[in-house]
């Protein structure tokens, strides 16, 4: 009895010990603003995990060093449900109870604008998926983007499908909204430059049912239905129904990844042949291993988009480590822009974007045009800004 | 592609949408008439048939009209259930049991996002392929769907009309005080109405699965659709909802090939403004007013 | 009958029980000032909301349910809004722009709907919100489409600018106030009490010389506009517009604050309010678990306290009078 009891005692000790141990170290909190629900909910939870795989790995080797004090770092996750309003509440609580300095997010165009003003006054650090043009600034100094948009790949892409597949007609599909009419823009030049024609058809993204608008795109006459811009798991049923309406044209997606969620839908006959825009080569060893990390923890198939916040997430890290601070972010935020030819699970990095905002604070990124088949991307083409081979 | 087959095709796709928005509003106007509610559950219900389908089929691995009727039947018995546990004060209390279906449709749409989290999920196709018939394209899958509409609207026209049961609904549903006085009695009817309402709601969901993808979020927009048919067609009336549905269905394929999705869209409401306010008894004039 | 239940439960708890809650909310109000910046946050919109709901509990006590109220909020943020942003207008001119293209639209639309009744007002308004919301988003030219506005200055008022949170309390407080207090007045004039007995009492409504249907548009006409007063304030507090920011769930909100509040009192809107706003908030971690709450609380209180929250103190006195 009095064995067990001192054993106890010791146990105790041991905890309370251990829990100081513990409390001793601080915690960092990396804020995910991100969609959850809903159509995007896909890029959401890509997002969210990335950043929880970066905060796994440096905590595993006892936390991030930063000017001599080690952090366990935090991922603090909230869904904006792709509404702009909801983000800006969201943003509200992240940035004055939570306290939160950096941000992975926000996913989308409308979110991303409409919470700039708070996270620019606050000097919070944000690396969006937004692919609107009017989010990178040089008077935005503390948003940065972490993937390519339609802007910097769909010309070399284009040019490259059209050239190979001898489309004129394209009819394109997309959601009535900042990122699906900024994305309509960009590729309509775009295709007419490559000498293609594109025709947009818009629709409310909780559409569903997209037979009559294929109907209407059809009687045109069109070679191929262009797909970007749409949630993963809208692309599949649009993919699904063309398909089912006897339509045997090339359907292309110049843009976000979403092969995974389009297969489930639509099924592997009809995906078939689509050409889709990769971010991705999983033979790269880098990403064979942040692939295969994923894919043990969550497992669950990966967004295509995911690699690159896991990326985006360690080069905040570095940036800390370099300027020595984790609360000065205009310090790291001068860090973060500087850093060249960083090592990423997707390649090595750079910041780009001068050309087109103003200021380099995009991520330049490889990428790839894919095929699909039987229900795997097959690489057909590398791509930079430059071409496509 | 010549007007000619491009009209056809819309008028088939139009008929097939039609007939699955005449499933939702019957069952709709059904509990109308039989409640005086207007029960803003319903498309939780529709959600819930979708749902119960992918649990059967993918999960159960049953064949898929096994999983439909199993369907039905979850929504049968969990919506008398409902009925006689939890709206029971709210028969005939017009407004509050309005109120009290949001309440019920919160509830259930995010217990099934606990359940299921956001995600899209898919249910196997039925059939694949596309059949042709001179230049219109009619997709397999929504062949197998409109037949099975239609047997469960033959079946329901059969339940209503020839049995004794049905016809005892009925009488609720056009005169609820006469029907009662004749001994009709409440307990029974109420609940088996409300059941009977929301399970082919459940129908229209579970028919729908393979077709578009399953998810807690699908309720919203069948429900968006049932209101606006039975506003054409007329509170509590079926062969109202039942015109109303098809004209809606092809209204709605003929605008979006003329014009734009939004413009469609805005027309469509407007229409049902103007009908609510010129022809509040619908199109076939037997509403309730 | 409702309108007497108001009257004579405030006047027979005497002057002691009048006090009490202008106390508690004296309390409610100031306690923002002693927390953080987000808890003011929830203050302000608590405060707006209290404005909107109490237009939404105006037309509800004439008799009508509004499920399109979203949509007056809407019409007076982008109305204010645009109108500075096309012809550079101060904060007045264009809140008074604002609110006057609300009660028209109101009072257009309800000259036409106001002859339904019942659950077909209610679908009526349904659809007007969706036609608004989907105008919205289509008049991408004018309104910015799904894009929405952002950038919204905040409000200059003769040189002081409203800038900071604590600020901005301050002024969305006394709108909240004075928005009751205007409640309050108005049913004790002569127009007040026949609208609210127009629902219980007809000919009471058709003595003051005025039918039912004009008292009802006349409810619709003020309480829309109050609608859009609080769209103005929103839109400059917040920011940023779109037309996601009105959709059908902010209808569903603001009934489900009026219903939870109370329907037959002042305190209503006010109640409801408090209670709701901050509470998503709480439960921002399992939004889903938030809104089982929500649905459940809805039914329980349509079950067992059908005049809401606000009807608490009163029932709680009534139990312990039957005991005397």
């Amino acid at each position: 009895m009095k064995l067990m009891a001192s054993k106890i005692a010791l146990g105790l000790c041991a905890a309370f010990i251990a829990q100081g141990a513990l409390a001793q170290q601080d915690t960092l909190k990396i804020g995910a603003l991100v969609t959850l629900s809903g159509p995007g909910a896909a890029w959401g939870q890509a997002m969210k995990n990335a950043a929880e795989l970066a905060a796994d790995k440096v905590n595993a080797e006892g936390g991030l060093e930063v000017g001599g004090k080690r952090y366990k770092v935090v991922v603090i996750p909230y869904d904006d449900k792709y509404q702009a309003n909801e983000a800006v509440t969201v943003a509200n609580r992240m940035i004055h109870e939570d306290k939160i300095k950096y941000v992975i997010g926000p996913l989308g165009s409308a979110p991303a604008l409409a919470v700039q003003p708070l996270t620019e006054k606050n000097g919070v650090i944000t690396m969006t998926m937004g692919f609107t043009p009017r989010a990178l600034s040089p008077e935005k100094p503390y948003s940065f983007r972490a993937v390519v948009t339609t802007a910097e790949f769909s010309q070399p892409q284009i040019d490259w499908v059209v050239k190979k597949e001898g489309i004129k007609k394209v009819g394109g599909l997309f959601p009535n909204d900042e990122s699906g009419q900024a994305i309509a823009k960009d590729l309509q030049s775009s295709y007419s430059k490559a000498g293609a024609d594109l025709t947009s058809e818009f629709f409310e993204r909780e559409r569903v049912d997209f037979v009559p608008l294929l109907t209407r795109l059809f009687a045109r006459g069109i070679d191929a239905i262009e797909l970007d811009g749409n949630s993963p798991a809208t692309a599949g049923l649009i993919v699904k129904q063309a398909r089912e309406l006897g339509f045997k044209g090339k359907i292309i997606r110049t843009g976000g990844p979403a092969t995974a969620d389009i297969v489930n839908v639509a099924g592997k006959q009809a995906a078939n042949g689509m050409l889709v825009h990769s971010v991705l080569d999983p033979n790269l060893p880098s990403t064979k291993a942040y692939m295969d990390a994923y894919q043990q923890k969550y497992k669950a198939p990966m967004n295509g988009f995911s690699p690159s916040f896991y990326d985006a997430t360690n080069m905040m890290f570095e940036a800390m480590k370099r300027a020595g601070t984790v609360e000065d972010t205009k310090k790291v935020r001068d860090e973060l822009a500087k850093l060249e030819n960083f090592p990423g699970s997707l390649g090595v990095l750079n910041w780009t974007g001068k050309e087109s905002y103003g200021s380099n604070q995009q991520l330049d990124l490889p990428f790839y045009v894919a095929e699909i088949k039987d229900g795997q991307e097959v690489i057909l083409a590398r791509c930079n800004t430059k071409g496509c081979q | 592609m010549d007007y000619g087959i491009l009209i056809a095709q819309a008028t088939i796709n139009g008929l097939i949408v039609g007939l699955l928005y005449l499933l939702m509003a019957i069952g709709f106007t059904l509990v109308f008439g039989v409640m005086r509610m207007v029960n803003f559950a319903h498309g939780e219900f529709y959600m819930l048939g979708a749902m119960a389908v992918y649990v059967f089929t993918v999960h159960m691995e049953l064949p898929f009209l096994v999983a439909v009727c199993l369907s039905f039947v979850v929504a049968i018995v969990f919506g008398s259930l409902v009925e006689w546990v939890v709206f029971k004060p709210f028969r005939h209390d017009e407004l509050n049991g309005m109120i009290a279906t949001i309440g019920l449709a919160m509830i259930l749409q995010n217990l099934a996002l606990i359940i299921f989290g956001p995600d899209p999920l898919s249910v196997p196709p039925v059939a694949q392929g596309v059949t042709q018939i001179s230049g219109v394209y009619i997709p397999n899958s929504r062949i197998f769907v409109v037949f099975f509409a239609v047997l469960v609207l033959a079946l329901l026209y059969f339940y209503l009309k020839k049995t004794r049961s049905g016809r005892a609904l009925r009488a609720v549903v056009e005169d609820f005080k006469i029907a009662s006085i004749q001994g009709i009695s409440s307990k029974v009817y109420y609940p088996l109405g409300f059941g009977v309402g929301v399970g082919l709601a459940a129908i229209a969901g579970a028919l729908m699965a393979p077709l578009f993808s399953v998810s807690p979020f699908v309720g919203a927009a069948p429900l968006l659709k049932a209101f606006m048919v039975v506003i054409l067609g007329g509170l509590g009336s079926i062969p109202g909802a039942a015109v109303a549905g098809l004209a809606l269905g092809l209204i709605e394929s003929y605008a979006s090939l003329f014009l734009s999705a939004s413009t469609a869209d805005m027309l469509i409401f407007l229409v049902v403004m103007i009908m609510l306010v010129l022809m509040p008894r619908g199109i076939l004039g037997k509403g309730e007013v | 009958m409702a309108g007497q239940n108001v009257l004579s439960s405030t006047q027979s708890a005497g002057r002691g029980g009048q006090v009490v809650p202008f106390i508690l909310l004296a309390v409610v109000a100031a306690w923002p000032f002693f927390s953080g910046p987000f808890v003011v946050h929830l203050a302000i919109l608590t405060c707006l909301n209290i404005l909107i709901v109490n237009g939404l509990s105006i037309i509800e006590r004439s008799g009508q349910l509004s499920f399109g109220h979203s949509a007056f909020v809407a019409i007076g943020a982008y109305v204010s809004v645009l109108m500075t942003q096309y012809w550079g207008t101060g904060i007045v001119v264009s809140a008074i722009g604002g609110i006057v293209i609300a009660a028209v639209v109101a009072g257009v639309l309800g000259a036409i709907i106001l002859r339904l009744t019942g659950v077909y007002f209610v679908l009526v308004t349904f659809a007007f919100a969706e036609l608004m919301r989907l105008m919205l988003l289509d008049w991408a030219a004018v309104t910015g489409g799904a894009n929405g506005i952002s950038g919204i200055a905040p409000i200059d008022l003769f040189g002081f600018v409203f800038d900071t949170r604590g600020r901005f309390y301050v002024l969305a407080m006394v709108v909240a106030i004075a928005s009751f207090l205007f409640m309050l007045r108005f049913y004790r004039t002569p127009i007040g009490q026949a609208m609210d007995a127009v629902r219980e009492n007809p000919t009471l409504a058709e003595s003051t010389g005025l039918g039912v249907y004009r008292l009802r548009l006349l409810a619709f006409i003020i309480g829309c506009s109050l609608a859009g007063f609080g769209g103005v304030l929103m839109a400059r507090y917040i920011g940023y517009i779109s037309p996601e920011t009105f959709n059908i769930s902010i209808s569903v909100s603001l009934i489900t604050m009026l219903v939870v509040g109370g329907r037959r009192s002042m305190w209503g809107p006010l109640v409801g309010a408090v209670i709701l706003t901050p509470l998503p908030e709480l439960f921002r971690g399992a939004v889903q678990t938030q809104h089982i709450f929500y649905g459940a609380a809805l039914i329980l209180i349509l079950r067992f306290l059908p005049d809401g929250l606000a009807s608490l103190p009163s029932r709680l006195r009534k139990l312990t009078r039957s005991d005397a």
